[in-house]
């Protein structure tokens, strides 16, 4: 009977405390989500210069950016360039980690710059010693016809975000929302051969000197984030090669957008651009996947490779 | 009048006496450690990717849903939570504040957020499908009736010491995930900030009314939540046994609806008029981390609201019921 009482007295003591603890707990919460005090907002803005990545230990930290290609798109293994980079850099005995990869589908150099404002994107970049950027595609392929309404207004924007690039609050809502403009072109890349019957000669070349513009803004913002890594950009290639009305002026854009790419590149001693043109061109029932626009497996096999070449 | 007291004592005594309490304490101690390893390894994985750095985890995260929201394949809806939970993320690196520092407190949160509508229910129900149903399975209601005490003495006591029970269920399932998580994950974290009030609003996140508490006080909302989510399951699943002659019928008839419920919020955002359902609207804790509600137009003043309809009904049925209808058996 005694044993019975003392577990009454405690039974009923802490579960008497438990819910007067619990009911406090209650009104507080439904307080605090009813009328939010905004007040104690805290304040710790991200360390905008943080610790460079540590010092040449041998080991290749990877970050890509950058849009579809640099995702892996089109790969059936889901690796992509930057994964098979990886792979076979390992392979070769060197050390290569993969800090991140944040390419995203659909990305255009006006949707890059501002996600270069991006502090998370920074700090990555910061991380890294090889920078691999693939951009540019769908300003070429897509921004000039489908996109053409928006890519314009962002880049009335894009002039804003450059001069106000630290910031960061501020200029993180805006990237959001463009980086939501991006998503919804990634929507339309996923049917990019559609898009295809649309591409003239002039729409191709409309939106070249404006995207290489922001081309030549983006590098240069990569290098002063990280002034220490190495940038190697993707060059692009002519996905519509095969078909005939397209094979030229589709080559003559693309030729015209590597080569503004090298005027820019040849101008930084810690930028490379690795040319895929060749490794396509008649090569496009071999290497691009089912979609005719993004490279399959072996596709990305092959500029992989060049990479490793350069990078090694 | 004889005092309520000794009544309630009485049925506390018998809760315990049938070993209920322990078996929950054992399925905490028992299920808590496989939790805390799965997270474990979780966390030792990302480790070996992202050079245990969490801002290239997060930024790698929300690269990933950005990724995702652009295919057509997925449902709008969902999308709507990704750019939700994306511009959360968003906001955590922006402050550089880590939403998952592994810590043992850490765990305990995440772990409760994600039992309040199902888990923690079911240990609820342990005890409350049991406490009527119980008596009239073995017989023992006729002895408990023949004594010189008013029903509803009775019925009230039963419902006294269960709410008791709630309220040490709802505790030790803080206090042992806590415990055991802590050896894993050390018993540090009560003042890493946690941010809540993020405001949604269709698909965008309205940050103005963020503000970060210490997660010692999140938890302790959080407990509030829970324990308010408990009374009401435990007062719903003390009308079934109730209702119900025997105690396997009682656990069956609130298990069904629990788990209809989650399945319900895992896909019944078309189906509007469902948010009147109680199971719809147990994850009260969601409202304080700031993900979506499962129906459009949920509030947590809304949701609160209709859990509340549903307890008070609940109990005038129970004391309805129980003081009128004969016992025969």
């Amino acid at each position: 009977m005694n044993d019975s009482k003392w577990t009454w007295r405690a039974v009923s003591l802490i579960s008497i405390a438990a819910t007067i603890l619990l009911l406090g707990g209650f009104v507080y919460a439904v307080k605090d989500i009813l009328y939010p005090r905004g007040e104690a907002l805290l304040t710790t803005l991200p360390q905008e210069t943080a610790a460079p990545a540590a010092e040449a230990d041998g080991v290749i930290k990877i970050v890509a950016l950058g849009d579809s290609l640099a995702k892996g798109t089109g790969d059936n293994e889901g690796s992509g360039f930057v994964k098979r980079t990886i792979d076979d850099l390992t392979a070769k005995g060197s050390k290569a980690n993969l800090i991140g990869n944040l390419g995203i589908n659909g990305m255009t150099t006006a949707g890059l710059q501002s996600r270069l404002q991006q502090e998370g994107v920074k700090y990555a970049l910061r991380q890294s010693n090889v920078i691999l950027v693939s951009i540019g595609g769908n300003d070429l392929f897509r921004g000039s016809d489908l996109l053409g309404s928006s890519s314009k207004g962002q880049q009335i924007a894009a002039p804003e975000t450059e001069s106000t690039d630290s910031g960061s609050t501020g200029a993180n809502t805006g990237s959001g929302l463009s980086a939501g403009g991006g998503m919804t072109g990634g929507a339309e890349g996923v049917e990019g051969a559609e898009g295809a019957e649309d591409v003239t000669p002039e729409s191709l070349l409309a939106a070249l000197p404006e995207a290489a513009k922001r081309l030549n803004t983006i590098l240069e913002r990569i290098a002063e984030i990280n002034p220490e890594a190495q940038i190697f950009y993707m060059g692009l290639y002519n996905p519509f090669g095969d078909i005939p009305e397209l094979l030229v002026p589709g080559n003559q854009a693309v030729t015209a957008w590597n080569n503004a790419a090298m005027d820019i590149i040849n101008k930084h001693s810690n930028m490379t651009l690795v040319p895929t043109f060749d490794l396509f061109n008649r090569h496009l029932d071999k290497y691009l996947s089912s979609d005719h626009f993004h490279p399959n497996g072996d596709g990305y096999q092959r500029m992989s490779e060049r990479i490793v070449q350069a990078v090694q | 009048m004889t005092s309520l007291i000794p009544l309630i004592r009485n049925e506390c005594l018998k809760i315990i006496k049938k070993k209920r309490f322990y078996i929950i304490l054992l399925i905490l101690v028992v299920l808590v450690p496989m939790f805390t390893y799965a997270q474990m390894r979780i966390a030792d994985r990302n480790k070996d990717k992202f050079n245990s750095d969490w801002r290239l985890e997060i930024q790698q995260q929300i690269t990933d849903n950005q990724n995702s929201l652009g295919s057509d394949r997925i449902p709008e809806e969902w999308k709507s939570y990704r750019k939700i939970f994306v511009q959360q993320l968003q906001y955590y690196l922006d402050h550089d504040v880590n939403p998952n520092e592994p810590s043992g407190v850490t765990f305990t949160r995440e772990f409760l957020d994600n039992s309040v509508s199902l888990f923690i229910p079911l240990l609820i129900m342990a005890v409350a499908s049991d406490l009527v149903s119980g008596e009239r399975t073995t017989g023992t209601i006729k002895m408990l009736l023949t004594r010189p005490v008013k029903r509803w003495k009775v019925l009230f006591s039963k419902m006294a010491a269960l709410l008791m029970f709630v309220s040490l269920i709802v505790l030790a399932a803080f206090v042992i995930s806590y415990l055991i998580s802590g050896l894993a994950f050390g018993y540090k974290g009560f003042n890493v900030p946690v941010f809540t009030g993020f405001q949604l609003n269709g698909d965008t996140v309205d940050m103005s009314a963020v503000h970060a508490v210490p997660q010692w006080k999140y938890l302790l909302m959080q407990g509030g939540l829970i324990w308010f989510v408990s009374v009401v399951v435990a007062l719903l699943a003390f009308m079934v046994s109730v209702l119900v002659r025997s105690t396997a019928a009682s656990i069956v008839v609130m298990m069904a609806a629990l788990i209809a419920g989650t399945i319900l919020t895992n896909m019944a955002s078309a189906w509007t008029t469902a948010k009147y359902l109680f199971m719809v609207n147990l994850g009260l804790t969601g409202y304080l981390s700031g993900s979506p509600a499962p129906i459009e137009g949920m509030t947590l003043s809304f949701s609160m609201g209709v859990l509340a309809v549903w307890g008070i009904l609940s109990v005038i049925i129970s004391f309805a019921v129980f003081t009128k209808r004969d016992i025969l058996n």
